[in-house]
């Protein structure tokens, strides 16, 4: 292959891309060329590759609390405020923690419940988002819970 | 196993993100397996401390998908996720008062916490000295190395990611290598 000499600039921009593996290989074999028979590059070509290589990794968690996050967040999005409101006294009157959104909740020795980690409100400490635990009843079950639970805890 | 592989690499990020803004939460996933690693070294650099650069990285996913339905691919997933890593990163910067800038003589220790202890028993002498100098540069040219040499990032998405033109991105790598290859000498 007859190939055009490249310069020391154009091979230093390129290297990090060459460390990547994304140059075309007419490319690649030019600048590799060019990295042989010049010292400066080589070294930057050795810089680069231990940067490169050395790249810190995450933590084996990160996704899994990412995906808790985001998750939590849709909920939070969607819960009316009063959703909430009730979840709190509901989970007052159960002596169950609630959560808020990044705030952690008291698990109370009154209560307890078997709790999976695959499920999406359970968060980093083990508690539960009450008001999850609640999504499935309607607006008007809800409206009522509250009442009943406001007058039964006033009337004691 | 690379980031391709934590994130399955037969499926373009285009399609994957139409098909989280329907609602597929598998897709969700994969964006997150395969971008994750990205978000959170870029974190790191701006932050230089772990716990808090996950903390970046997990509000800025959340954020990315809060406005996931807006995203219409002006730019890959890749850099509009990293740009908003970087936004909250400054902004953690900004809450915490720090400069995100080090001297010299605390920048081994600084950089020490980017590692855990395995990472830094396999990693070779080279690799110790040059990840240790990069630590000493100033914010701006330690972003536009670390983006280039550890994600491969071209200096435009570089300057899209960090707010600054591609010409400053450029000049900023170039500085940010050239003075590396003095501290490595």
């Amino acid at each position: 292959m007859n190939m055009k000499p490249i310069d020391c600039g154009v091979v230093r921009e390129a290297i990090p891309e060459l460390v990547h593996g994304m140059l075309a290989d007419e490319a690649r074999v030019q600048v590799e060329a060019h990295v042989e028979r010049c010292a400066e590059c080589d070294a930057e070509l050795v810089l680069v590759r231990a940067l490169s290589e050395s790249r810190p990794g995450v933590a084996d968690d990160l996704a899994i609390r990412i995906r808790r996050a985001v998750a939590f967040d849709r909920q939070a999005v969607h819960r009316p405020w009063w959703a909430l409101a009730a979840a709190a006294v509901a989970a007052l009157a159960l002596g169950i923690g609630v959560t808020s959104g990044d705030g952690v909740g008291v698990v109370a020795p009154a209560f307890a419940m078997e709790v999976e980690e695959s499920w999406p409100w359970v968060l980093g400490e083990g508690t539960v988002a009450g008001s999850v635990v609640l999504e499935d009843l309607s607006d008007d079950a809800l409206e009522a819970l509250l009442a009943d639970l406001v007058d039964e805890d006033g009337g004691s | 196993m690379n980031d391709d592989e934590r994130g399955g690499s037969e499926i373009p990020d285009t399609e994957l993100v139409q098909r989280a803004q329907k609602g597929d939460d598998a897709a969700l996933d994969a964006l997150v397996r395969r971008h994750q690693d990205g978000a959170y070294r870029l974190a790191l650099s701006y932050l230089r401390e772990r716990g808090a650069a996950e903390d970046v990285v997990q509000d800025a996913f959340v954020k990315a998908m809060r406005a996931l339905d807006g995203f219409r691919g002006d730019a890959s997933f890749r850099t509009w996720l990293l740009r908003i890593t970087a936004n909250e990163a400054k902004g953690a910067l900004r809450k915490a008062g720090r400069r995100g800038e080090t001297s010299l003589e605390d920048a081994a220790e600084v950089v020490t916490d980017h590692l855990d202890p395995a990472q830094w028993t396999t990693m070779n002498d080279q690799a110790r000295r040059a990840r240790a100098a990069l630590g000493t540069l100033p914010e701006k040219q330690r972003l536009s190395v670390a983006l280039r040499t550890e994600e491969g990032l071209s200096f435009r998405e570089i300057g899209e990611i960090t707010g600054s033109s591609e010409g400053a991105a450029r000049v900023n790598y170039f500085h940010g290598i050239r003075r590396l290859r003095e501290l490595m000498q």
